[in-house]
């Protein structure tokens, strides 16, 4: 379909970020599933296709296939660039300020541009990642600088797996502008940032950016627990800026649009039903396994931690053997 | 082998009983294939010094309960008796039922505490205050003069732990893992051993070497260090595991005689081990589901632990 085409049937949300008068599209296009398209001309097709029908918002990360998804988004922007919100992420998982701008200057030529509009901290995973974060040298002043050299308009950061870390983040007292994290109907039973962190950005009018609304995997929808209409309706409809989608298709990118286009949200009652049929599947993770497992932490993270890496399967899974069958082990 | 030195001696929080600082782990118990050993090893930690004595309905399906049981026959009156009940979220009834088997195979016709096992998902609190539930059985219980004492144990979550601490229940004991791992990896000692101290109830701590021991095979502390931080904490006792005589032997050389790490040495272990904690790789019990029983995941209708992923 056609820009033309696409203005007849009625435009996707907008909401507002800041004071300034930015506002961006109520749906944002995942940077990481841009990698799983065939090829760079698939990307740019969909790109150009979610900015006619009027999505704004798109999400990149400097770690993503290596590079290769800045790259095909900065190829599919050209020309376009100033029709939309530009988001990519740092990824210094620890690492001193000097790398990430380094990381900075990297994402600015793949993406063709010369200014992000909002840039985030990838990946706040780790108990000792907000410490790093904040200590003198580290990401935050980054974060500072950028803005001042006029290379982004926004900063905020992202993680997946623990609504405390996300607290601590914020809690320090860094006025970040958004913040980004997994919202979906089984977040709210476990470990949950829809109750633990979203009040508490609204509350420092730091926009929250909704990620995961199907799990990750899409697990959920394929074992048949909610539907993909429900689950993103459900994601829209929290209190957040956007909501960033995985597309990994033409189809499921004009999917998504369907919904989002004249969204209305979910009735309280509505989404309190969705949350209850949820809970009993919610409670022990595994819909959301971003926020349990080892196994599904960014490698690239738990290197710069100094966290075993390749062999974190090997390694774990022997010391879960040892630990169930502890006979002939000294302790 | 250092003989000398009594195994030191606290208060289980306002209950007035006394406890040793070290407890025999009924899990591991069941580990011993010969039962003479497990009586041996029961026996030895009597006259050590060792008083206070943990297990659960659903070790070994009931095995590690009949080992002490008939080690403790003549010695009953020694020690303090834990055991913990395995509703997993089902109701009162099912709770009694496993508390007269509890007795039955602990020999005795009461216990001196009796915990709620395994408090590991998030709407396990809910599931256990709901009318009808687990904790209706915990005041028939004491009621009834079966037990003395009551509390909850957990190894999940912090949030958990202080859910149950939240409802307002008069709790005895907590149990948790308490560990200089714990310290920097979604902490039961930061965020829920000061609660605990606040409501006077007492802290039981566990899994002070990880977690069956995995960081002390894997070279990063010893089971000295760990299980003499472990002591150091405010706790009314850490049950350690024992699957064998060379480990309570160990672990009673540890006890005897023991005197507290200064907040500096513990600051330090906590400081040396804080990097390799913070992924929870030495916590497995907090990240994977390999550590939660069986039953509790039938109960809540979660497919078997083995085909979970990490």
């Amino acid at each position: 379909m056609d820009k033309h085409a696409y203005q007849k049937l009625g435009p996707i949300p907008r909401r507002p970020l800041g004071k300034d008068g930015v506002s961006v599209s109520a749906i944002g296009v995942g940077g990481h599933h841009l990698g799983e398209l065939p090829d760079v001309e698939t990307a740019i097709e969909l790109v150009h296709e979610a900015i006619d029908a009027g999505v704004t918002f798109f999400d990149n990360c400097w770690e993503y296939y290596d590079g290769k998804t800045e790259d095909w988004l900065g190829r599919a922007l050209a020309g376009k660039r100033d029709q939309i919100f530009l988001m990519t992420k740092v990824c210094t998982h620890g690492r001193d300020g000097t790398l990430a701008m380094r990381m900075l200057e990297e994402s600015l030529r793949r993406l063709q541009t010369d200014h992000l509009d909002l840039w985030q901290i990838h990946g706040v995973s780790f108990d000792d990642d907000p410490e790093l974060a904040y200590r003198k040298g580290g990401v935050l002043e980054a974060l500072d600088l950028a803005r001042r050299q006029g290379k982004t308009r926004f900063v905020g950061f992202t993680g997946h797996k623990t609504p405390r870390i996300h607290l601590e983040m914020i809690t320090r007292g860094y006025p970040f502008d958004t913040v980004q994290m997994p919202l979906n109907c089984f977040d709210a039973s476990f470990r949950s940032f829809e109750q633990e962190v979203l009040p508490e950005a609204r509350r420092r009018g730091i926009a929250v950016i909704g990620m995961k609304s199907l799990g990750g995997t899409g697990d959920m929808i394929r074992r048949g627990a909610v539907t993909h209409d429900e689950a993103l309706r459900y994601a829209m409809s929290l209190p957040v800026l956007t909501t960033v989608a995985g597309m990994s298709s033409i189809d499921v990118l004009r999917g998504d649009l369907e919904i989002a286009r004249g969204f209305t949200p979910m009735a309280p009652v509505e989404m309190a039903a969705l949350r209850a049929s949820s809970a009993p599947m919610a409670g022990d993770g595994r819909f959301e396994l971003y926020k349990v497992g080892l196994r599904y932490d960014n490698p690239e993270a738990r290197r710069a931690h100094g966290f075993p890496t390749d062999p974190t399967e090997k390694e774990i899974a022997q010391s879960l053997d040892e630990v169930m069958n502890p006979r002939g082990m000294s302790r | 082998m250092n003989q000398q030195g009594t195994i030191p001696r606290r208060a289980l929080g306002n209950t007035g009983a006394e406890v040793s600082l070290l407890a025999l782990g009924g899990s591991h118990l069941g580990d011993i294939q010969d039962p003479a050993e497990a009586t041996r090893i029961v026996h030895e930690a009597i006259d050590a010094g060792v008083t206070f004595f943990d297990n659960a309905w659903e070790y070994h399906d009931g095995r590690s309960e009949a080992l002490l049981g008939d080690a403790l026959r003549g010695r009953r009156d020694r020690v303090v008796l834990m055991t913990k009940v395995c509703t997993h979220g089902r109701d009162r009834r099912v709770a009694l039922q496993q508390l007269d088997e509890s007795l039955r195979r602990l020999r005795t016709d009461h216990l001196d505490l009796w915990q709620v096992h395994e408090c590991v998902y998030d709407d396990d609190p809910s599931l256990h205050f709901a009318p009808g539930g687990v904790i209706e059985a915990l005041d028939e219980a004491r009621r009834k003069g079966k037990v003395r004492f009551v509390g909850f144990t957990g190894h999940k979550d912090p949030a958990i732990h202080l859910d149950m601490l939240g409802r307002g229940y008069p709790f005895d004991t907590a149990q948790m893992p308490l560990n200089c791992f714990d310290a920097s990896f979604r902490s039961f000692e930061r965020r829920v051993l000061p609660e605990v101290q606040k409501q006077g109830i007492a802290a039981i701590g566990m899994k002070s070497l990880s977690g069956g021991g995995y960081a002390v095979r894997a070279g990063v502390i010893t089971a000295a260090e760990a299980l003499r931080y472990a002591m150091s904490l405010s706790v009314a006792s850490v049950v350690t595991g024992v699957d064998s005589v060379e480990v309570l032997r160990q672990n009673l050389a540890i006890a005897r005689g023991f005197t507290p790490m200064t907040a500096d040495e513990m600051d330090v272990l906590r400081a040396r081990v804080a990097a390799s904690a913070a992924d929870g790789r030495y916590e497995l019990y907090k990240t994977t589901t390999h550590f939660d029983a069986r039953v509790g995941r039938e109960q809540h209708g979660f497919p078997p632990r083995d085909e979970m992923p990490l």
